[in-house]
């Protein structure tokens, strides 16, 4: 079975700089990676370029063994994957079901999947009709993610989606990642700065420096995701 | 230049003292919407209004020196008087960028049709002509425009890439982070206004003196917009771009209308639409890149520019320039804030003394970011009192706030894409030091705590770094320094450290707490991390659907039940981070 996302030799960035430099990662079905490392090595960098929404300078992207390197970004949305990425990508304008709606391919089944979202994040059942631009910074993140989790795709990529919300927030949003993937059998690859939470969920965690990966491990048990970050010291 | 106009022929120089002229005006919507994102459709009423002030003059009171002075005193303070009041309409606080290109688009209107309409007086549609001016010859008009060209350029290009210059591309880029630094956009925006008025006026001026005929058209709308063309074409933004541009396209324009004169219409609007798909950064930096490419072929990719900026503490100046300070840094009596029918706030009272970090916790939507809102900007509120250092805010601007000492940093990473690191600083400094209007200094000077910040996230190696290609949490630092840079009071910091590893959160963590201890500042502080509060506030106001539901010392709060029911849930304090 091919990987989920498979990631080699690649390098981007931005005008003349390069952030990443010839990395290479896979990400196998049913897996959740956890990427993680300080600021500015590359991180948001990898997973827009996973998407098309940054060319590549060299390398090759595939996703489900076929290659997207060449693609648009609208092309590679088409597969099987969902992205919510760290700067807000909302339609501050339309509702928030109006939002959640361009999550899904088809919309009959609209009803259906947002029960489970609602039971996660009842505030957003409360606020369907409201404009997606009214909701409070932490709320946006929770639309972000639930469109992402809506669409049931084979592969999600986030980026810091802990970032502003309340820990009881962040509690339940653990579990519910984790549901969708025995359920769904769902690969994550998940970038976070919040090393506990990333932890928590991860089968695998990749250490990320200057836009290579300088270390990798298993997580064992979420007992030792403590242990982990502070070692790592991230 | 000097022998140019003998050895020319009479029609060229002639046409050159136009285009000199018109270029002098392209040069001022270059500033205006290549530099500072005003799309400005009006430069050529400012033109036509200088031109009309020597025709009219000259036409109904007659030719002398003295007159020839007032009817440029007409034409300079007239035009900036105009274009106060332009400003003002489209400028004024709550006016939307597209309201104010709408203005720029009726004043040409406006201004040819009040000219068309004016009878004998302003010569209706054939305009007037046949007045007196200047007994010059064409060489020494040529002589004339083409030093009057070289000066305005030489002038804007001393501004523009002076420090005060980069204020306008800080507004182009984000002008609420500019209300928030303190700095009155639409003042800016008017001043500026008014400047290039004078100097379309002034270029309108010296083509009647020129001419001695002046037609409404010159004052028309069409002719507005084909200055936006010729900026375009040359390169907005570049300065040079739109000069070349101008002196170009209009000298063959006079050329090739007379021989193909519908053809030449069509071609250039082709012409115009090829640049704007082919190359929308316009011929110049096309032209200028393409040079770039061909003289480094083969050469290794160039190095970043060294430092040329020196970082080094500045004198404290707290609570520069307000009167007194309070006992109180902040006050917060009865505040309601409605949005239609949802009530997002509702009666919000707390105070502050300095020396206080006090956190405000809550859930997702609780209201802790419109609270803050409140603070920062009095129009947000919808009833109820706000005192920053015993100054009640009433409706001031952000930018008002900031002199009463408010310093804001917003949830999401709020910076100035295309200015760097060193650049964002500077701009963030310019409430306490006033930047010059033509030279660019070497020396940065900043309040220790900003200075902090930059060395604990390293954004101090990176001063040359255009904000855009920063990390996100790098980004946010940069806001904090930024923020701190004012020297604020009451420091109100929504989730500042989002996007920052564990170790830079301890250490901004330690700075802040440093500020308060050690200066006269209070900090009101947005945040998830439990942790993070836990260690560094003094107290903490729980916030729950609009009310304040606790308000207490940290071990009462962190330990109440009600936090962990509508907070925290299972998850203690220990387990995030």
């Amino acid at each position: 079975m091919s990987a989920a996302l498979e990631v080699s030799g690649l390098t981007a960035g931005y005008g003349g700089a390069m952030v990443l430099h010839g990395l290479s990662l896979s990400v196998q079905p049913g897996e959740i990676v956890a990427l993680l490392g300080k600021n500015g090595v590359g991180k948001s960098t990898l997973l827009k370029t996973v998407m098309g929404l940054l060319a590549a300078r060299d390398g090759t992207v595939s996703l489900f063994g076929e290659s997207v390197s060449r693609l648009p970004a609208y092309q590679v949305a088409r597969r099987p994957l969902a992205y919510a990425p760290q700067e807000k990508a909302l339609f501050q304008d339309l509702s928030v079901e109006q939002n959640l709606r361009l999550g899904l391919r088809d919309a009959g089944s609209f009803e259906r999947r947002f029960a489970r979202i609602a039971d996660v994040f009842p505030v957003l059942a409360t606020r369907l009709k409201q404009r997606a631009g009214t909701l409070s910074g932490g709320e946006q993140k929770m639309l972000l993610v639930s469109r992402a989790l809506l669409a049931s795709p084979k592969l999600i990529l986030v980026d810091e989606i802990s970032e502003g919300l309340q820990p009881s927030v962040i509690g339940r949003l653990a579990t519910v990642l984790r549901e969708e993937r025995e359920q769904s059998g769902t690969a994550m690859l998940i970038v976070e700065q919040n090393v506990g939470f990333a932890l928590t969920m991860a089968d695998r965690y990749l250490l990320l420096k200057r836009g290579e990966i300088v270390g990798q491990g298993k997580v064992d048990s979420p007992r030792s995701a403590d242990q982990l970050a502070a070692q790592l010291g991230v | 230049m000097l022998v140019a106009p003998e050895v020319l022929p009479t029609y060229l120089v002639n046409t050159l003292i136009r285009a000199f002229l018109y270029a002098a005006v392209a040069i001022t919507v270059d500033i205006l919407w290549g530099f500072t994102g005003i799309l400005t459709f009006g430069q050529s009423a400012f033109f036509g209004f200088g031109a009309y002030a020597a025709a009219l003059v000259f036409t109904h009171a007659g030719f002398g020196p003295g007159l020839a002075l007032i009817a440029f005193g007409v034409a300079i303070v007239g035009a900036m008087l105009l274009a106060l009041l332009v400003g003002w309409f489209a400028f004024h606080p709550g006016a939307s960028p597209l309201y104010g290109s709408v203005i720029t688009l009726v004043l040409p209107i406006v201004v040819s049709q009040l000219l068309y309409s004016g009878g004998s007086f302003t010569g209706s549609s054939s305009g007037l002509s046949g007045f007196e001016s200047f007994d010059l010859s064409l060489e020494a008009w040529f002589r004339i425009a083409g030093v009057f060209l070289i000066a305005t350029t030489a002038g804007v290009w001393l501004f523009l890439r002076s420090d005060g210059g980069r204020i306008l591309e800080a507004i182009r880029d984000n002008e609420q982070r500019c209300e928030y630094l303190g700095i009155d956009v639409s003042r800016v925006k008017i001043l500026l206004m008014m400047a290039c008025g004078a100097i379309a006026s002034c270029a309108g001026f010296l083509f009647a003196c020129v001419q001695m005929v002046v037609a409404p058209e010159y004052a028309g709308f069409a002719f507005g917009t084909e200055l936006l063309m010729w900026v375009a074409l040359g390169g907005r933004g570049t300065l040079i771009g739109p000069l070349i541009g101008t002196l170009l396209l209009d000298t063959s324009t006079s050329y090739l209308s007379g021989s193909l004169p519908f053809l030449w219409k069509l071609l250039s609007g082709l012409a115009f639409v090829v640049v704007i798909v082919a190359l929308p950064q316009g011929l110049l930096p096309a032209l200028a890149s393409a040079i770039r490419r061909a003289w480094r072929r083969g050469a290794p990719a160039s190095v970043a520019p060294t430092a040329e900026v020196e970082l080094h503490s500045a004198d404290p100046q707290p609570l520069a320039g307000l009167a007194s300070a309070g006992r109180l840094a902040l006050s917060v009596k009865d505040v309601h804030k409605r949005f239609g029918s949802l009530q997002v706030l509702r009666g919000i009272g707390f105070a502050v003394r300095p020396n206080e970090l006090l956190s405000l916790i809550g859930p997702n939507g609780a209201g802790k970011t419109t609270l803050m809102r409140c603070i920062a900007d009095g129009a947000e509120r919808s009833s109820g009192t706000v005192r920053l250092n015993d100054h009640d805010i009433r409706h001031s601007s952000p930018a008002a706030c900031v002199a009463l000492g408010a310093g804001r940093k917003f949830q999401n990473a709020n910076v100035f894409d295309s200015l760097t690191v060193a650049q964002s600083m500077r701009v963030a400094r310019t409430r306490l030091k006033r930047p010059s209007l033509w030279r660019r200094e070497r020396a940065l000077a900043l309040p220790t705590a900003a200075l902090e910040v930059m060395r604990a996230t390293g954004l101090d190696r990176q001063l040359h770094v255009a904000s855009r290609d920063l990390s996100h949490g790098m980004k946010q630092a940069l806001e904090l320094a930024m923020v701190l840079a004012l020297e604020p009071s009451v420091l109100l910091l929504d989730e500042p450290t989002a996007g920052l590893t564990k170790a830079e959160r301890t250490l901004i963590g330690r700075i802040l707490l440093d500020l308060t201890q050690s200066h006269t500042l209070c900090v009101l502080l947005v945040e998830h991390d439990l942790d993070f509060v836990h260690e560094i506030s003094t107290r903490i106001i729980v916030l729950h659907q609009g009310q304040i539901v606790l308000d207490g010392s940290v071990e009462e709060v962190v330990n109440s039940d009600l936090v962990r029911e509508i907070y925290a849930g299972a998850a203690t304090p220990g387990a995030h981070g």
